[in-house]
């Protein structure tokens, strides 16, 4: 078996966001802290976005609880990241 | 010439339930699990794929479905993870076939099969998809005012059964599906997509596609998928 290689928070949330959308790696390394999410690409439905938390929650080894959810976090990919960061460290 | 997967099916509780079906009578074999729920629908171009790259390879494929899912005419409410279970072993013995690739989902439905050659792809336990679905639930019910939590929606279905994400899942199978684990079988191969860190024997090019808003495919994973599969049944 290979051994388990540690994610940084940003990476899986870019890596995950490349997967719900669809987009090469050139295109998801365009994301910045600014880039607009829910909203702004139409693909980012609520369902989307329930696949989005369980899949980092798997990810990262993380639990996120349903009152850490709110519209705030799905604003940004700044807003995105510095929750999974915050997460991890918990 | 190359030939057109068909239709083929097998018995299972008194009914006979569908199964894809590609590749001469004469070849290898190997069962394609699919994956559970919305997670199906987004890879089964992906898997078809699948078995039209194994062809070449000499590897024949079997695509079942899993009752109360795709054309199956059983309610899926009716059904449980032991049907499933009992059903991919009972689909597995009525056509020879001893090698059992599993994507996800489908992972949990192959633990009876002990004796058989397991490839792993990407498992997820079933308390991990419950909450996918229980999270869209919460989602459309918030949107129609109500404030649901995932607690109050596992106290529900531990009763009754309950409506996640278009599925109306039994009490049976939300149980069992919230108590399966990841299956630890005596003779499997782990696969994972090269951006997944978790243990693998082998880490495949591609993208989680069960996780695309809509269902795509990745002719790149495919082909990695099908050249692992004929490279681990061997000749």
């Amino acid at each position: 078996m290979h051994n388990k290689v540690e994610l940084t928070p940003e990476a899986a949330v870019r890596a995950v966001m490349r997967d719900i959308l669809g987009l090469s790696e050139e295109q998801v390394a365009e994301f910045t802290a600014e880039t607009e999410l829910f909203g702004a690409l139409p693909e980012l439905d609520s369902m989307a976005v329930a696949g989005l938390l369980t899949e980092l929650e798997d990810r990262l080894d993380i639990m996120i609880e349903d009152d850490e959810v709110d519209g705030e976090l799905f604003e940004t990919f700044g807003n995105l990241v510095a929750f999974a960061e915050m997460k991890v460290t918990e | 010439m190359t030939s057109v997967p068909a239709f083929v099916s097998y018995e299972f509780a008194d009914r006979k339930e569908l199964c894809l079906r590609l590749g001469a009578r004469s070849f290898r074999r190997v069962m394609l699990v699919p994956p559970l729920f919305d997670e199906m629908n987004r890879m089964r171009k992906m898997l078809v794929d699948v078995m039209r790259l194994l062809e070449p390879l000499k590897v024949g494929s079997f695509l079942p479905d899993l009752p109360g899912t795709n054309e199956s005419l059983t309610a899926l409410e009716q059904v449980t993870l032991s049907d499933w279970q009992n059903a991919i072993k009972a689909c597995a013995e009525q056509h020879g076939i001893s090698h059992i690739a599993s994507f996800r989902g489908g992972a949990m439905a192959v633990t009876r099969m002990t004796a058989e050659n397991h490839w792993i792809f990407s498992p997820i336990k079933g308390a991990t998809i419950l909450r996918t679905m229980m999270r869209t639930r919460v989602a459309a019910d918030r949107e129609s005012g109500l404030n649901t939590s995932l607690a109050d929606l596992t106290g529900q279905a531990e009763v009754a059964p309950i409506e996640l994400a278009g599925n109306i899942l039994g009490s049976q199978l939300f149980m069992q599906l919230n108590a399966a684990d990841i299956p630890d079988m005596p003779n499997q191969r782990m696969v994972r997509l090269e951006s997944d860190g978790k243990p693998s024997d082998i880490h495949i090019p591609g993208s989680a596609l069960w996780l695309r808003a809509e269902p795509d495919d990745d002719l790149t994973m495919s082909s990695a998928i099908a050249r692992d599969i004929a490279e681990w049944i061997g000749t």
